[in-house]
């Protein structure tokens, strides 16, 4: 392609709305275990307000599990099972300036991605950050389960898939 | 779509006025379904849940929902500034619609999880149905402890109406 023709016309759909603010990970006491900002857009909070901050997205978190107001779910009742369906607490929270997604792994270990409103497939950004998780930072022999996250290639990780996806 | 229940909050952090949709109570709705596959789950955590859903009443349901949305918008307000309001969250069962006037007044709309943002329909509830029929009511007092003033016919038959003019066609259209 040479230089001067103009960029295909997905690459402006998506390059304004491609803003991800901030990776945070929770792990299933409540503790935070790695943030990481990727752009900025949001208040600099310190490392306590962070901690804060999760410790209380944790608490509100097991609090919506409970408000459920179905005496059972929908998608329980057409699929009968001698498992029952849990009920599965905050997933998106929509704010005006910023827009929360959280995704919990069966072990309870919780991502909370800050992204833009208009942001689409976060589902599969933090399935494929959940990847990454599971490959540099699960499969690190030197890192201890529920304590802070500090490998390397995980942080160059995420550096790699989040600019790819910013340029994309 | 379907609407489950409707609370207000006055600027005292108090309930005074709740509306269900549901056929059973919020949180006591939980049936005594069969524990047998209770020992399936890999921890007990959904099974506390169950059981601590039976034992809350109708205005334990109003304060979780309360102070659910009262950490929610400190949460919001912290990462996003002053400026920045919450305006819903969803689980996997159902959606909370957020609305708060400017008098802290707040609505709060708890719907199935396939509606879009219901702001703009709380903003009319507040500006058509409770300015109208509650504050305009003469003989409503100003402040209303313990929800006196709120539940009166015409509040709650218009907004029986809205509702089922104005939200429960939203999916239809």
């Amino acid at each position: 392609m040479s230089p001067s023709s103009p960029p295909p016309i997905w690459k402006h759909v998506f390059n304004f709305t491609r803003v991800v603010f901030a990776l945070l990970v929770v792990n299933k006491a409540g503790g935070l275990i790695y943030n990481r900002e990727f752009s900025a857009g949001l208040n600099k909070l310190n490392s306590n307000d962070l901690l804060i901050l999760a410790g209380t997205f944790h608490g509100v978190h097991a609090i919506t599990r409970s408000l459920s107001p179905l005496p059972r779910p929908p998608y329980g009742s057409f699929a009968p099972t001698d498992v029952p369906v849990r009920p599965t607490g905050l997933e998106v929270l929509e704010s005006t300036h910023f827009r929360l997604t959280c995704f919990q792994t069966a072990t309870g270990v919780k991502f909370l991605l800050l992204t833009d409103p208009p942001q689409p497939n976060i589902d599969v950004m933090l399935r494929r950050i959940y990847e990454l998780y599971a490959d540099y930072v699960m499969k690190n022999p030197f890192y201890t389960v529920e304590m802070p996250i500090r490998c390397e290639k995980f942080d160059r990780g995420l550096d790699g898939y989040l600019r790819v996806i910013a340029r994309a | 779509m379907v609407v489950y229940s409707f609370y207000i909050f006055d600027r005292h952090t108090e309930c005074i006025y709740t509306r269900r949709w549901t056929p059973r109570p919020l949180s006591s709705a939980k049936p005594a379904r069969p524990q047998s596959g209770g020992s399936v789950l890999s921890n007990g955590d959904a099974n506390t849940v169950a059981a601590g859903r039976r034992g809350l009443s109708k205005e334990d349901d109003a304060k979780l929902v309360f102070g659910t949305i009262f950490s929610l918008r400190g949460l919001v307000q912290k990462l996003g500034g002053d400026d920045n309001n919450f305006v819903s969250y969803r689980t996997g069962e159902y959606k909370l619609h957020y609305y708060e006037t400017p008098t802290r007044l707040k609505f709060v709309m708890l719907t199935d999880t396939k509606v879009p943002n219901l702001r703009l329909h709380l903003h009319q509830i507040w500006a058509n149905l409770y300015i109208e029929y509650v504050v305009k009511n003469p003989l409503s007092p100003v402040e209303h402890p313990g929800g006196i003033g709120v539940a009166n016919e015409l509040f709650e038959g218009t907004l029986e109406r809205f509702k089922v003019t104005s939200i429960d066609s939203i999916g239809e259209r």
